[in-house]
C-alpha cells in the first residue's frame, strides 16, 4: 500500500489531525500514536482533517472507535472534517454519521468545538 | 608403527650412549691415568663420543615434547643453580672424607669424581641442546650453517685445549676459542621468540634472564679457578672443561642479550599483546559469524570481544529494532547504568555525521553520581549497514584509563565485522519472524476456509451462485446460508475489521452467532440487534463487523434485509440496478439504543429474473496501479449487461474483469461475491415437483 503520513496543528483549545494518503491497517499505528500523544497532552478536542486522506479501511476506521470513548469521558470530542465522497462513503456506509460529527470544513468543526465550550462556559 | 619405531631408534640412541658411557666408566676406573698422547687421545675421544651420543639421544627425547621457552630458560637455570652448590660444595664435601687430595687419587675417589664428572656432563649436553632450542624458535629463515659452523668450533675448541702440550701451538687453540666466542656472540643476537611472549611472562622473562646470566658468569670464574672441581673436571678431560667454559660464556652472553631484548620488547608488549588479541578475536569472530545465526548469542559475543580488544571495563549495544533504539547484550554492566548512559551518548550523537568511532567525555553526564560504577569515558562506534545507521556500539572504561589510538582502531575495525555479523542474525531472525507469520496465516486461511459454506442450498426457483477469493493476509470476509424452513432461506454476509488470525477468530464467531440467531429469530433487523449485543461481549473497542442479514421467503416471494454498515445490496431488475441499503450502522460499533434506533429493515417483492448480489468491498475497492478503484459502476453495469446469464456466469464475468482491472496490483482484501436468481416461472411450473417430492431441500455439494 502506499504511504500515509499525520501531522498535528493546535488551534487554541483544538487540535487538528491532517491525515494524508492511505489509512490501513498497516498505517493505522501511526494514527494511532497521535491519538495518544493528544490523550497523554490532556487535549480532547479534536479534529480531524480529511482533505488529503485518498483512503481508509476497516482497520483506519477501527482507530477513532478505539479513542473514541476516553475522549468523550473527558468531555471532549473527535470530529471529522473535509472529507472526499469516496471516503464519506465508507464512513456513511458503516454508519458513521450517526456517532461522529462530520462537516464539510476544518473551520465548522472547530467553531461547533467553540460553540458548544461557550456554552459549558456560561453554565 | 611409527611411534614404535620411533621407540625402538630411541631404545637404539640410549643403549649405544649408555654403552658408551659404561666404556668410558672401566676406562677411567682400570686404566691407570698418563700423559702419553695414546691415552689421552682414546680419553678424549671416548668423553667426546659420550657427549655426542647423549646429546644425539637427548635430541630424539626433547622433540616429541612441545617446546615452551620459558620452562626451557627455567630449567636451565636450575641446572645452572645446581652446577653453582656442586662446584661451591664440592670442595668442602670431599675434605671431609679425603684427607689427601694431592697425588696419586684412590679407586673410591676416582669413582666419586666419575659420578660427578658424569652429572656435570648430562647438565652440560641438556644445556647445549636448550641452546639448540632457544636458536632456532620461531625463526623464519634457515639458520643450520651458522649454528652448525659453531658446534664445530666448539669441537675444535675443547679437543684443541686438550692436546695443549706444546706451548708454540697453544696460539692454535686459543683461535678456536675465540672465533667459538665471537659466533656464540653473533649467533645470540638472533632471538626472535620473545616477541610472541605475552606482557606478563616477559616480566618474569626479564628477571629469570638477568639471574641465569649472573649465575652463567658466576659459574665461568668459579670453574676456571684452582679448586677440586677443576682439578677433577681437567684431570677427567681438558677438553670437557674447555667446553664447559665455552657453554658458560655462550650463556652469559645470551641471557645477557635476552635480558637486553626482553627490556626493549616491555615498552611494546601491551601493543604487541593486542594486536595479537584482536587478531585472534576476529579470527574467533568471523568463525563465529557463520556459525552462531541468534541474535542474542551474537550481540553477547560482540560486547564479549569488543570489551577484550580494547581493554574497556563494559560494553552493550544500542540497538535500532523497528522504531526505537533499545540497549542489549551489556557486558559488565546493569543495564540500567547501560539505559541512562546510551540515552546520554544517543542525545550527542544523534544529530552528528557519524564517520568511525567517536569517545564522549561523561564528565558533562549530569546523571554520572548515579551510575553505580565511575565510568568516565565511552567510545560509540556507529554500526551501519549500506549507510543506514543499525546502531552503536558502545564500550565504556572507568576512571582509571581513557582511550587511546589503538582501542579506537580495534574498536572501529571490529564494528565493521560486528555490523555484518549481527545483520545476518537480524535477517535470519526476521525471516524466522515471517514464517512465523506465514504459518500464522496459513491458520487463519484454514479457519476461514471451514467457516465458509462448503455447499449451496438448493431451493426449487432459487438460483445461487457464490465466489471467495482470499488475500494474502486473511481479510475476514464471511458469507452464509441458513435453511430456516422449507420456504425460508436466511443469508448473512459480513466483513470484520483487521486482518490475520484475530480477524478469522472474530469471523467464528460471528459464524457462530448468526448460526444460531437465524434458528430463533425472524427478522434480520432483530438478529442484527441481537448479534451486536452478544459481540460486546467479544469484540475490542477498535474492531467491528459490517454485515447484512436478509431472507428470502418462497412462498411469499420476498426478500427482506437489515443492513448493519455492510455494502448494500444490490438488485438487478428490468436492466436496471437499484441499491437496496436500509440504515443502519456496523456491529461493534455502539452497544446503546442508538444502534438498534439507527437499523431499518427493507422488504420488497420478487419479480421473476430479479438478480439478488451480494459482496463485499473487495470488489469495489479492487485498485489497479493508479490506485483507481473498480467501483460501485463498473460493478452494476457489469451486472447489467449479463443479467440473462446464469448466476455462476454473471459471477464469472465480474471476476474476470475485477481480476483484468487489478492484475498489476496484488489482492490487499478478500473478495466474496454471492448472486441469487429468482425464478418464479420455474417455481409455479415446478409446484407439482415440489408437491411430490419428499425432500423439498436438495442438497448440492458443491
Amino acid at each position: 500500500m502506499a504511504e500515509f503520513s499525520t501531522s498535528i496543528k493546535d488551534k487554541g483549545n483544538v487540535s487538528i489531525i491532517y491525515l494524508n494518503g492511505y489509512l490501513d491497517a498497516h498505517t493505522a499505528p501511526q494514527l494511532e500514536t497521535n491519538f495518544s500523544e493528544l490523550i497523554d497532552r490532556d487535549k480532547y478536542n479534536i479534529v480531524v482533517n480529511f482533505t488529503d486522506l485518498h483512503y481508509i479501511s476497516s482497520a483506519g476506521l477501527g482507530v477513532f472507535m478505539a479513542y473514541i470513548e476516553k475522549i468523550r469521558e473527558n468531555e471532549g470530542d473527535i470530529k471529522l472534517s473535509s472529507m472526499s465522497d469516496k471516503v464519506y462513503n465508507i464512513f456513511d456506509l458503516l454508519g458513521f454519521p450517526l456517532l461522529y460529527e462530520i462537516f464539510k470544513s476544518e473551520d465548522e468543526a472547530i467553531s461547533k468545538f467553540k460553540e458548544t465550550g461557550n456554552v459549558e462556559n456560561k453554565k | 608403527m611409527k611411534m614404535i619405531t620411533a621407540n625402538l631408534t630411541n631404545n637404539l640412541k640410549f643403549r649405544l650412549f649408555m654403552g658408551i658411557a659404561v666404556i668410558l666408566f672401566f676406562f677411567k676406573i682400570f686404566v691407570p691415568a698418563g700423559d702419553s698422547p695414546g691415552y689421552n687421545i682414546i680419553n678424549e675421544i671416548l668423553v667426546a663420543l659420550t657427549v655426542i651420543s647423549l646429546i644425539v639421544y637427548l635430541i630424539e627425547l626433547m622433540g616429541y615434547k612441545k617446546i615452551n621457552p620459558i620452562s626451557m630458560v627455567m630449567n636451565v637455570g636450575i641446572l645452572n643453580a645446581i652446577i653453582f652448590f656442586m662446584i661451591s660444595f664440592s670442595g668442602s664435601i670431599l675434605n671431609l672424607f679425603f684427607d689427601n687430595l694431592q697425588g696419586q687419587p684412590g679407586l673410591v675417589f676416582r669413582i666419586i669424581s666419575f659420578f660427578y664428572v658424569f652429572l656435570i656432563l648430562s647438565f652440560l649436553a641438556y644445556i647445549f641442546l636448550t641452546f639448540r632450542e632457544l636458536f632456532f624458535l620461531k625463526q623464519n629463515r634457515n639458520l643450520n650453517t651458522y649454528f652448525n659452523t659453531m658446534v664445530v668450533f666448539f669441537i675444535l675448541a675443547s679437543l684443541s685445549s686438550a692436546f695443549d702440550t706444546l706451548p708454540d701451538l697453544s696460539f692454535i687453540k686459543n683461535t678456536f676459542f675465540i672465533i667459538s666466542i665471537l659466533l656464540i656472540a653473533i649467533n645470540s643476537v638472533r632471538i626472535s621468540w620473545i616477541a610472541f611472549l605475552q606482557k606478563k611472562e616477559k616480566i618474569s622473562l626479564l628477571i629469570i634472564s638477568i639471574v641465569i646470566a649472573v649465575l652463567f658468569i658466576v659459574n665461568l670464574v668459579n670453574s676456571s679457578g684452582e679448586n677440586i672441581h677443576y682439578k677433577m673436571l681437567a684431570s677427567f678431560s681438558p677438553s670437557l672443561a674447555r667446553f664447559l667454559n665455552i657453554l658458560m660464556i655462550y650463556g652469559a652472553i645470551y641471557f645477557s642479550v635476552l635480558f637486553f631484548t626482553t627490556l626493549f620488547h616491555l615498552p611494546t608488549a601491551e601493543a604487541y599483546d593486542r594486536k595479537a588479541q584482536e587478531v585472534s578475536s576476529l579470527q574467533y569472530f568471523s568463525k563465529l559469524i557463520t556459525e552462531v545465526l541468534d541474535f542474542n548469542d551474537l550481540a553477547e559475543t560482540v560486547t564479549d570481544i569488543a570489551t577484550r580488544v580494547c581493554n574497556a571495563d563494559a560494553s552493550w549495544i544500542l540497538w535500532s529494532g523497528q522504531k526505537e533504539f533499545t540497549t542489549i547484550a551489556h557486558k559488565n554492566i546493569g543495564y540500567i547504568d547501560a539505559r541512562e548512559l546510551s540515552n546520554f551518548i544517543y542525545k550527542n550523537v544523534k544529530n552528528k555525521p557519524s564517520n568511525g568511532t567517536e569517545v564522549l567525555s561523561l564528565e558533562k553526564f549530569e546523571k554520572i553520581s548515579s551510575l553505580s560504577e565511575n565510568y568516565l569515558s565511552v567510545a560509540v562506534s556507529p554500526l551501519k549497514i549500506h549507510n543506514e545507521l543499525k546502531g552503536y556500539l558502545i564500550v565504556a572504561k572507568k576512571n582509571s584509563s581513557i582511550f587511546n589510538d589503538e582501542d579506537i582502531n580495534a574498536i572501529n575495525t571490529f564494528s565493521d565485522y560486528a555490523t555484518v555479523a549481527i545483520d545476518n542474525a537480524a535477517l535470519v531472525e526476521e525471516s524466522i519472524e515471517k514464517e512465523r507469520l506465514e504459518k500464522e496465516l496459513d491458520v487463519a486461511r484454514e479457519v476461514q476456509r471451514k467457516i465458509l459454506p462448503s455447499r449451496h442450498p438448493e431451493y426449487i426457483g432459487l438460483e445461487i451462485s457464490s465466489v471467495f477469493i482470499p488475500a494474502f493476509e486473511v481479510g475476514g470476509d464471511y458469507y452464509d446460508f441458513f435453511e430456516i424452513s422449507e420456504s425460508k432461506l436466511g443469508f448473512v454476509i459480513a466483513d470484520v475489521s483487521g486482518k490475520g488470525i484475530s480477524a478469522a477468530f472474530i469471523m467464528a464467531e460471528v459464524k457462530g452467532i448468526f448460526e444460531s440467531l437465524s434458528q430463533t429469530i425472524t427478522k434480520p433487523k432483530d438478529i442484527l440487534i441481537s448479534a451486536n449485543k452478544i459481540l460486546k461481549r467479544t469484540l475490542d473497542r477498535s474492531s467491528f463487523v459490517s454485515a447484512a442479514y436478509g431472507i428470502i421467503d418462497r412462498e411469499k416471494e420476498t426478500l427482506t434485509i437489515s443492513r448493519a454498515g455492510h455494502c448494500p445490496v444490490i438488485l438487478i431488475r428490468n436492466g436496471q440496478a437499484e441499491t437496496l441499503r436500509p440504515s443502519g450502522i456496523g456491529l461493534g460499533l455502539n452497544f446503546t439504543e442508538h444502534f438498534d434506533n439507527s437499523l431499518d429493515e427493507t422488504k420488497i417483492n420478487l419479480d421473476d429474473e430479479d438478480l439478488i448480489v451480494l459482496y463485499t468491498d473487495g470488489i469495489t475497492e479492487a485498485k489497479n496501479t493508479d490506485l483507481e478503484d473498480f467501483g460501485l459502476d463498473n460493478f452494476e453495469k457489469i451486472l447489467i449487461e449479463n443479467a440473462k446469464a446464469s448466476p455462476d456466469e454473471i459471477a464469472n464475468k465480474v471476476i474476470r474483469e475485477v481480476t483484468v482491472f487489478s492484475q498489476s496490483h496484488s489482492q490487499y482484501d478478500d473478495i466474496t461475491l454471492v448472486i441469487f436468481k429468482w425464478k418464479s416461472k420455474i417455481k409455479s411450473d415446478g409446484e407439482k415437483e415440489w408437491q411430490s417430492s419428499a425432500l423439498p431441500l436438495k442438497i448440492k455439494e458443491m
